[in-house]
C-alpha cells in the first residue's frame, strides 16, 4: 500500500533529507506533501488526505506541539498517525506529545532504516503478511 | 566552560556533526582562526526551559556549501548557496543544540529551541571569541570551526 505522507519541517533541508531517507529506505510512498510550519500543515490536513505526519517540534507561527493540540481539538490525532522528528525532544516533551496520541519518536540525526522501522511499525506494515 | 562540561560538549559536537555531516573533526586551538584569511559566518541560537542560554557555531563561508551538500548528498556545485546552504547550517547548528543541552542538562530536562540567525561573523567577532571562555575551536576536515556555548 503506497501511503500519502506529509512533512512538516521549517527547514527544507530536513525535509530533503527525510524525503531521501524515505525513498532510500524503501517506503511506499503515493505523495509527498510539504509543509513548513503546523498552520500550514493544517490547511494541507483539511483539503487532502493524509496517512501519516512526519512533524519537527520547533518552527515559527505553530509549533509541532500547538499542531498536534490542535489535532487533538478537531479529532484528527485519531485517523492520522503523528510522528515527532526531533532533535529538541526532552523526555518530559516526548511524554506529553505521547499522552496527546503522538505515535512515536524519531531523534535527529536520523537513519534511513530507523525512519523506516518508525514507518513500518505505526502503519502497520507486513503485520498482516 | 568547566572542564567537564567542555569534554561532554566536545564529545557531544564532534559526534553529531559525524553523523549528520559525515566531517570528522577533533579539538584545535582557538587561535587558529585568527591565523587563516577566510571570512566566516557564525549561525546561533537561544533556548530557554530547565537550561537557558545560547549556541553558536562559527564556520569559514566556503565550508557551508559543503556541509550541505554532505548532509543532502549533493556536490557543492548543485546548491544553491543562498539559500539551502544557510538552511543547512541552521539545522546543524539545531540538531547539535538538542544534543549539547541533554549531555550538559541530562534527558529529563525541558526546553525550548529558538530559530537559528544566520549572519556574518567580522573579524572583531572571532577576535573576541577567541579570547572568551564561552568558546570552543575544532579542525573540522580542514576547516577551523568555533562553537559558543553560553548558560544562564
Amino acid at each position: 500500500m503506497a501511503f500519502n505522507i506529509l512533512l512538516v519541517d521549517d527547514s527544507v533541508t530536513v525535509r530533503a533529507v527525510i524525503s531521501k531517507a524515505l525513498h532510500l529506505a524503501g517506503v511506499d510512498i503515493n505523495l509527498l506533501y510539504q509543509a513548513g510550519n503546523g498552520q500550514e500543515a493544517l490547511t494541507i490536513l483539511e483539503a487532502e488526505w493524509i496517512d501519516l505526519v512526519l512533524c519537527d517540534i520547533s518552527m515559527p507561527v505553530m509549533d509541532g506541539e500547538a499542531l498536534v493540540a490542535h489535532m487533538v481539538d478537531n479529532g484528527m490525532i485519531k485517523s492520522v498517525p503523528v510522528v515527532i522528528v526531533s532533535s529538541a525532544g526532552s523526555e518530559p516533551r516526548i511524554v506529553r506529545l505521547r499522552e496527546m496520541g503522538v505515535r512515536d519518536y524519531i531523534q535527529k540525526p536520523f537513519t534511513p532504516e530507523r525512519i523506516r522501522e518508525v514507518v513500518d511499525n505505526v502503519m502497520g506494515v507486513g503485520k498482516n503478511a | 566552560m568547566r572542564d567537564q562540561v567542555v569534554e561532554s560538549v566536545s564529545a557531544t559536537f564532534l559526534g553529531v556533526v559525524e553523523q549528520l555531516t559525515f566531517m570528522f573533526g577533533e579539538p584545535a586551538s582557538k587561535s587558529g582562526v585568527l591565523a587563516t584569511d577566510d571570512d566566516y559566518v557564525v549561525a546561533h541560537l537561544d533556548f530557554t526551559g530547565d537550561a537557558k542560554g545560547w549556541l553558536s557555531l562559527a564556520v569559514p563561508t566556503g565550508c557551508v556549501a559543503e556541509i550541505a551538500g554532505n548532509i543532502l548528498g549533493l556536490e557543492p556545485d548543485e546548491l544553491d548557496p543562498s539559500s539551502l546552504a544557510p538552511d543547512s547550517l541552521g539545522e546543524v547548528l539545531n540538531v547539535i543544540c538538542g544534543h549539547v543541552i541533554m549531555a550538559i542538562a541530562g534527558k529529563g530536562a525541558d526546553f525550548r529551541l529558538g530559530g537559528p540567525i544566520i549572519s556574518e561573523a567580522s573579524p572583531e567577532f572571532l577576535a573576541a571569541a577567541v579570547t572568551s571562555d564561552d568558546w570552543l575551536g575544532f579542525m573540522l576536515e580542514e576547516n577551523m570551526v568555533l562553537l559558543g556555548l553560553f548558560t544562564e
